[in-house]
């Protein structure tokens, strides 16, 4: 019998069918693996406290989280703890593909979505779901009832990944849409020229929302297993071109590399949460940065 | 530099097989989907040029390599002084034994040969394994290289002496044949001799040098196994006063004993061999001698020899170290008188005179000593005579002959005989230029030649003819002017094959020699039959007279040519073929020869019924039988050792680098010394280990090179927690 942390393994996950329990599992998995973390007594309870400071009544000091941790923490105000989250999904044809993974880089981010949607609706925040390819395509507004799972994985289920990509614009159209402060989570291979897709990043923090950036590239993308002569085509352009695989390696992941660090940096700089993940990852890793993320705003 | 297996460096082609391989056989590519293409193509340029450098730098590793596996299986290697050799490769190695019979000298109880077969079985299990070994000795045949060392030790265990020896400087060259055909790299010498002179005679050594100098590289060892101060007595060649003696005539025997290093009273021992085989003692001489000496010994002479074969043989009595030379053999054969037809102008007699009395003195006859039996005849009988008995014909001074009688005398010749023809007054242009007289004598007569002042006379300085050598022994004695001669004939041409056996010293022929058929004619220019009372301005010559010694020696032997008695030679040098001719009449299958060895060969006669016999490497007396002890023949011959084959005296130092010329060569006299040498000359080389070293160093940077070009770079460490960093 599987641990629960077992269905945080991609090709373990794969073997369930239904996304709703995908997701279940993912998550017990997740707080499963939570007690033996470094993130041990550090729960979801938690992010309903803040720690205590000057002014604050006496009298909302929870004694129990005292008595486990020797620290004066407050009970926030639900309105305090909830946040708004939007999960904004590429659907562009890249996301599609997979060289020898068990799940494709468009099913491991709702495998992603789908859990995070999950343990938001279960600590109550409203979480929606955008879709884009080379614009937005789908919207479902926030809700924090737990139907709104159901929605959410309803649409996911429907979607492919057949567009072109036009993710700096779709970024740029989320950031219009949005009235209120929101965490947008994003989920995107970012195969495009990573300028305007950075500009319109910023464009979206600079209007106050909270961003994680789930930066999503299959195995072979980021380790680039190929030997001998290959000719490579791209699946949006149909552009070809021929190497021999095992010169190139060094300096195909050399520039992958120099990719995500160009990404980490600008969005380090901006004050984006960016997540390097491949589809061969744990998801555990995934719902980390989601954590830390949430944890900072408490 | 020099290379094993040249043949194979054409493997170095292979190197273009990478090239060809890179050129034609290019992947064909599989196809297949990738989004990220864009991180590709960024990077297409500087990875074209880095990965052609590393293609051209692994493709020049393999070549390389290919190129250097060739170059060290052709086997390479290089000779520098100084260098540590690789003493181990194989080499072609020339083992060659001086077999004369002066590695017979024996001393500390070993013989010469003993001693170089001692240490040639110590040498050879040094040659290095795979090595090839040729033994070569004074046989007779081409050197080979033997099937492997124990054959090789087997072959120097049969060595033996044999009478016929080979100069060393032969035996070298036929040596250097054989090494050059080999294709071992390395190649030595080793020559084991007792450095005597006569091993090392050679005329012109260029050959040698040139021989030398075409096999580069090639170790020379002369192995000294002589005694550095040889003892030795010896004795020299028997001077017999005939092989061919007639019936009664005394056999004259004389030699010489030579001292090397001994003195003292020897006696030495002169036997004939009776028919039961034992020898009979027939004289016997006492010699004192002193180191480095030669004294001469003439036996009495042995008298009453019946007709047949006679045996004998001359030898020292007592020991030394080196027995092979102590002993002499002889073989005469005594025939009855030979019938000598002499003709003569009138008065017949008196004409004929004085050359039959110095042929066959009265007392001689008398005795029944006398070599020769002579019937004295008018010319005019001459026609009609039967001269089929006998063995010579002689005309003092003819006339003009009959065609017919020309013809005869040519016939006589042809058939075996000898014709003597004296020209005197009597002869004339006409009668002697006839073509029927000219078919016999020497060449068309010109004209009387005179010098009456007397200063003409014969001259035996040049005295190689068979008739002249009895006076080689007195070479520029023979007192020749004593007897002028004042008148001769001269000729115009000499017809082809004429000789002249005898000049004057004016240079004109006063004997020659035409060879007939298998006779001979001999012509003299002036007579020999001039009646005693014939005026001085008449007289043609004064060869007869008293105290006339050179002519009555040169009468005889004239006569012993003609009647065919030199051409019996019955005493050969050993290994020398001995020829022996049987009565014509007597016709045999099969005869049978025995050596002094006791073994009974087997020969048969040819065509001309002559028997001859090639096994003659020892020396003694042989014996050849046919047709049984009372119907058959029994003949002999005898065989011994050159004066020159027992001289131990050792060569200079010098003449060996007279020898060997520039080319270096090493001198040993023990194992110590030649290990030494050998050890010094095995310098040299193979790349081969050196070579295949840099080929698998070459392989394993290519290997290395490979997976560092094409290695798995460490995958990006994805920063986990990046928004930690942030917080």
């Amino acid at each position: 019998m599987l641990s629960a942390e077992e269905y945080l393994k991609p090709e373990v996950v794969r073997e369930i069918a239904r996304l709703d329990l995908r997701a279940q599992f993912i998550v017990k998995g997740f707080l499963q693996g939570m007690h033996s973390s470094p993130f041990q007594g550090f729960s979801v309870e938690f992010s309903e406290h803040r720690k205590y400071s000057a002014g604050d009544d006496p009298h909302d000091i929870d004694w129990l989280v005292y008595a486990k941790t020797d620290k004066y923490y407050v009970k926030k105000f639900e309105a305090e703890t909830n946040i708004t989250g939007y999960l904004v999904m590429d659907l562009s044809r890249s996301m599609g593909y997979t060289y020898r993974q068990n799940l494709t880089k468009f099913d491991y981010g709702i495998c992603l979505a789908a859990a995070l949607c999950y343990l938001m609706v279960h600590q109550q925040d409203p979480v929606g779901l955008i879709t884009f390819d080379e614009k937005i395509r789908n919207c479902l507004p926030p809700r924090s009832k737990r139907t709104q799972l159901g929605n959410i994985l309803s649409l996911l289920t429907k979607l492919r990944p057949t567009g072109k990509t036009e993710i700096a614009k779709s970024i740029i159209q989320v950031a219009a849409m949005l009235r209120h402060r929101s965490l947008v989570m994003i989920f995107s291979d970012l195969l495009a020229d990573p300028e305007p897709v950075l500009q319109a990043l910023r464009r979206l923090r600079h209007r106050g929302h909270d961003v994680i950036l789930f930066h999503i590239l299959d195995e072979a993308e980021v380790k680039f297993p190929f030997d001998g002569v290959v000719e490579f085509e791209e699946p949006e352009s149909q552009e070809r071109m021929k190497v021999d695989a095992d010169g190139f390696k060094s300096d195909y992941i050399a520039e992958v590399n120099r990719f995500r660090e160009t990404y980490r940096r600008e969005c380090f700089q901006s004050g984006i949460d960016y997540v390097p993940i491949d589809t061969s990852m744990r998801f555990d890793r995934a719902l980390t940065g989601y954590l830390l993320s949430r944890r900072s705003r408490c | 530099m020099e290379f094993v297996n040249p043949a194979i460096l054409f493997g170095a082609g292979l190197a273009a097989i990478p090239v060809v391989l890179h050129l034609i056989m290019r992947q064909q590519p599989k196809l297949l989907e990738f989004p990220a293409l864009r991180f590709l193509q960024s990077r297409q340029q500087s990875n074209r040029r880095r990965m052609k450098l590393r293609h051209w730098i692994l493709l020049a590793l393999r070549v390389l390599a290919i190129c250097l596996l060739a170059m060290a299986l052709a086997r390479p290697s290089i000779r520098a002084a100084g260098m540590l050799g690789d003493s181990e490769a194989p080499t072609a190695a020339a083992l060659i034994f001086d077999t004369s019979p002066r590695m017979a000298y024996r001393t500390e109880n070993k013989t010469r040969l003993e001693v170089a077969q001692d240490i040639s079985r110590w040498l050879l299990p040094r040659l290095p394994a795979e090595s090839s070994i040729a033994v070569i000795d004074a046989n007779p045949g081409d050197p080979v290289f033997q099937i492997d060392q124990s054959t090789a030790l087997q072959r120097i265990d049969r060595l033996d002496t044999s009478g016929a020896g080979r100069p060393i400087v032969e035996l070298l060259e036929g040596a250097l044949r054989l090494l050059k055909e080999s294709t071992l790299v390395r190649k030595e010498v080793y020559i084991f001799t007792d450095l005597s002179q006569p091993a090392w005679q050679v005329d012109s050594p260029d050959r040698l040098q040139k021989q030398l100098a075409e096999l580069k590289g090639i170790g020379v060892y002369v192995i000294d196994v002589g005694v550095t101060d040889p003892k030795n007595l010896s004795l020299d060649e028997l001077q017999l006063s005939g092989q061919m003696l007639a019936r009664n005539s005394p056999l004259r025997v004389a030699t010489a004993l030579n001292s090397e290093g001994m003195a003292g009273k020897f006696l030495v021992e002169l036997s004939l061999i009776d028919a039961a085989g034992q020898p009979e003692k027939r004289g016997e001489e006492t010699v004192e001698i002193a180191p480095g000496e030669s004294k001469s010994i003439d036996f009495p002479l042995i008298t009453g020899l019946t007709e047949g074969t006679h045996q004998g043989t001359v030898r020292f009595v007592g020991e030394d170290s080196l027995a092979i030379d102590n002993t002499r053999y002889f073989t005469v054969q005594v025939k009855p008188p030979w019938k000598v037809l002499v003709a003569a102008g009138a008065p017949v007699e008196d004409r004929a005179e004085n050359f039959t009395q110095a042929l066959a003195p009265t007392e001689f006859r008398r005795n029944g000593q006398a070599r020769y039996t002579f019937d004295v005849i008018p010319f005019a009988e001459l026609a009609k005579r039967n001269i089929e008995d006998y063995a010579a014909i002689c005309l003092l001074d003819p006339p003009a002959l009959e065609d017919a009688t020309w013809q005869r005398l040519g016939d006589f010749a042809r058939a075996g005989g000898g014709v003597g023809i004296f020209l005197g007054p009597a002869a004339t242009l006409q009668g002697m230029n006839t073509p029927a007289a000219q078919e016999l004598l020497p060449g068309e007569l010109d004209h009387q030649a005179s010098n009456p002042d007397g200063v003409v006379s014969m001259s035996t300085r040049d005295d190689q003819h068979a008739m002249l050598a009895k006076f080689r022994s007195r070479r520029g004695q023979v007192p020749w002017e004593e007897f002028p001669i004042y008148r001769w004939w001269q000729f115009k041409n000499l017809h082809d094959g004429v000789a002249v056996a005898l000049p004057m010293v004016n240079d004109r022929p006063a004997v020659l020699e035409r060879p007939f058929g298998k006779g001979r004619v001999v012509t003299m220019t002036t007579p020999v039959s001039e009646l005693s009372d014939v005026s001085d301005n008449n007289r043609w010559n004064q060869l007869w007279g008293i105290g006339s010694w050179p002519f009555f020696t040169l009468t005889n032997e004239m006569m012993l040519y003609l009647v065919g008695s030199t051409e019996g030679q019955l005493n050969y040098a050993a290994g020398q073929p001995a020829v022996l001719h049987i009565d014509p009449n007597r016709r045999f299958s099969t005869v049978l020869v025995s050596t002094p060895r006791g073994e009974s060969l087997r020969s048969s006669p040819n065509q001309l019924n002559d028997v001859q016999v090639t096994a003659t490497g020892s020396p003694g007396n042989y014996r050849v039988r046919a047709g049984g002890d009372t119907d058959g023949v029994n003949l002999g011959f005898s065989a011994n050792l050159s004066s020159e084959a027992s001289r131990l005296n050792r060569v200079n130092p010098d003449r060996l680098t007279e020898v060997f010329g520039d080319l270096p060569f090493r001198l040993a006299k023990n194992k110590d010394e030649i290990d030494r040498n050998v050890s010094l000359d095995r310098v040299g080389r193979e790349l081969f280990p050196l070579l295949i070293a840099l080929v698998a160093i070459l392989l394993a940077v290519e290997h290395l090179l490979a997976n560092r070009f094409y290695r798995e770079p460490a995958p990006s460490a994805a920063p986990a927690g990046a928004a930690a960093a942030r917080s």
